[in-house]
């Protein structure tokens, strides 16, 4: 299956966050926490993007936030898969009553509706963002655990499964050996969409002022700073609230397009 | 109304009572646990003295030990008494009463929205097919699931203010405090929709009762449409009671972005005041809500979908 545009430009605008992400202390001339001029610069030739309500230099925050939008999100996604993939695995292999805890207990986390269940976590875990990365990850893990196990039991299907039992194979040999690689596709299609959700969860809780020091340069704060002067300097919402969405639909395109590639040849559509 | 009927309902009911009473918990726990001693916050704020924090902590039962907390916690529920705010002292249930109003409100008209258009978007990508109108649709859609809501919330404020201007005495105002956020809102929530009408359309169209409709001579047209809608509405309806769920999250940002009152910006403030009543008395609503919500749309699918009585 081939990359079509849209994935070729996902991939560029994904490769450009990250390299900005990477390079953010050489490509960003200021402080991102320091005023540089005067306040709501338009954006221009001389003063690059402009800058913000306190005269900040928009274009190093833009840089710097990348920075940290990407790597909470990733710390975040990465729990979500590491808790959810265990319990799901365990689930899937075990069966009976370990099964049973992680289904009940992921049904039970999943009737307080996703971006609740964060904002509960922070309630409990307090503000700042790191309790905003712990909330998003471990508020994704319930969904996670639930699909991977249906990833899980769907390779327990394969007669490869059956051949190892009769081999004299352990659960954690038919796990590692069997498991793991044949619902890598499907794993790896079910992690890139909950990395969308980790970015889309933690800016939109920074968004909600939660993630502690407004002036932490993070594209979901700056979004809710650009939102009060939205009519005299709409750029200044437009540019963290564009970068999030291409960012999130660029996630999802890849993330689909490794869904097709990871089916058979026979049942790709295009 | 059939024994086995009547048997699976009592059960869901009783699994729907469960997952409430498991999620309740949870957060009372969370909360408990996790943010600390919320007097001391008011202590360290300077708005009580130590004589009046522990008098607080007392009338508030958090000098006892958790267990004996927790069962009273649930005692009161059960009585339906959710507490009281920590900083005003007043019943939550008379705070969440305030502002109850306000979301249903947005949230009763966001999900006709999200339901209207979810509908529309799907038919028209399954229908179209690969015509620029049915791309367009799915399009759209896939933009609806993948866009933050506060950043349509802020292309939405913008666009209005455009037109705004454009105006001569500018819009009504209800336009901006009711009709805006409930389309964003709407929006945002209709393409989980939308993609699971096509994708059932998409399907039940070459069915084989589809082709035996239209070798009867069923033209292609609306009671064909009809014909092929009807087995894809329960997995929709079921979706949509999910969404009405959800939407109570999309909720939280839409008010604030609009800056309206109601729940969502409650349960905020509570979480950054550390008010662990209110966002507690809040997660409950919203567990309780969830389960109703989920077993409406078992009964209105078995309504709809004779074939999902038999197997209850």
């Amino acid at each position: 299956m081939k990359a079509g545009p849209i994935e070729i430009l996902s991939g560029v605008w994904l490769a450009a966050v990250v390299l900005v992400a990477i390079l953010a202390p050489t490509l960003a001339q200021h402080d991102p926490t320091q005023p540089v001029g005067p306040a709501l610069t338009a954006p221009g030739a001389r003063a690059g993007l402009g800058t913000d309500a306190l005269g900040r230099d928009v274009w190093s925050r833009l840089a710097w936030g990348g920075r940290l939008s990407l790597s909470a999100s990733l710390v975040a996604a990465a729990l979500t898969i590491a808790i959810g993939g265990i319990a799901g695995l365990a689930a899937a292999v075990l069966g009976g009553w370990p099964e049973r805890i992680v289904l009940w207990g992921a049904n039970a986390m999943l009737a307080v509706p996703g971006l609740l269940l964060a904002l509960l976590l922070v309630a409990g875990l307090g503000t700042g963002l790191p309790a905003v990365i712990l909330s998003v990850g471990l508020g994704g893990a319930p969904g996670f655990a639930r699909l991977a196990r249906t990833a899980f039991l769907q390779a327990l299907e394969g007669g490869y499964v059956d051949a190892a039992v009769a081999l004299g194979a352990g659960k954690t040999r038919i796990a590692a050996r069997h498991l793991l690689p044949n619902a890598r596709a499907t794993l790896l299609s079910l992690a890139t969409t909950h990395f969308a959700w980790a970015f889309m969860g933690t800016t939109t809780l920074a968004f909600l002022g939660l993630a502690g020091d407004p002036s932490t340069p993070e594209w979901g704060a700056m979004l809710n700073a650009g939102s009060g002067t939205l009519l005299d300097a709409p750029w200044l919402a437009l540019f963290p609230g564009l970068a999030i969405s291409l960012t999130i639909v660029s996630i999802h395109n890849l993330g689909e397009h490794l869904a097709r590639k990871g089916l058979p040849s026979s049942a790709r559509l295009t | 109304m059939s024994e086995g009927l009547l048997a699976s309902l009592s059960r869901r009911v009783l699994s729907g009572l469960l997952t409430a009473w498991a999620a309740v918990s949870l957060t009372f726990f969370a909360l408990r646990i996790g943010a600390g001693d919320p007097v001391a916050s008011l202590l360290s704020q300077g708005l009580a003295t130590p004589a009046q924090a522990e008098a607080l902590r007392h009338d508030l039962g958090l000098d006892r030990p958790l267990a004996i907390q927790y069962l009273d916690f649930l005692g009161n529920l059960v009585r339906g008494d959710i507490g009281t705010s920590i900083y005003t002292g007043r019943p939550v249930a008379t705070i969440i009463g305030e502002q109850l109003p306000a979301t249903a409100e947005l949230a009763a008209s966001g999900l006709a929205i999200a339901a209207a258009l979810g509908l529309g978007l799907g038919v028209l990508a399954a229908w179209s097919g690969r015509k620029p109108a049915g791309r367009l649709s799915a399009g759209l859609a896939n933009l609806a699931t993948s866009l933050p809501v506060a950043f349509i919330g802020i292309l939405a404020i913008l666009g209005y203010s455009l037109v705004n201007r454009a105006l001569p005495g500018g819009a009504p105002s209800a336009v901006r405090h009711l009709l805006l956020p409930a389309l964003v809102l709407g929006f945002a929530s209709s393409g989980a929709i939308a993609r699971v009408v096509q994708f059932g359309l998409t399907e039940s169209l070459q069915a084989p009762y589809v082709l035996a409709a239209r070798a009867r001579g069923l033209a292609p047209g609306l009671r064909l449409l009809w014909h092929a809608l009807r087995p894809v509405l329960p997995p929709v309806i079921s979706l949509g009671a999910l969404e009405a769920a959800y939407l109570f999250g999309g909720t939280v940002v839409t008010e604030t972005v609009f800056s309206r009152p109601g729940l969502g910006r409650l349960l905020v403030s509570a979480i950054l005041q550390g008010d662990y009543p209110i966002a507690q008395g809040l997660v409950a609503l919203a567990a309780l809500f969830y389960t109703a919500s989920h077993l409406l749309a078992d009964g209105a699918a078995m309504a709809l979908d004779p074939r999902l009585r038999r197997q209850a």
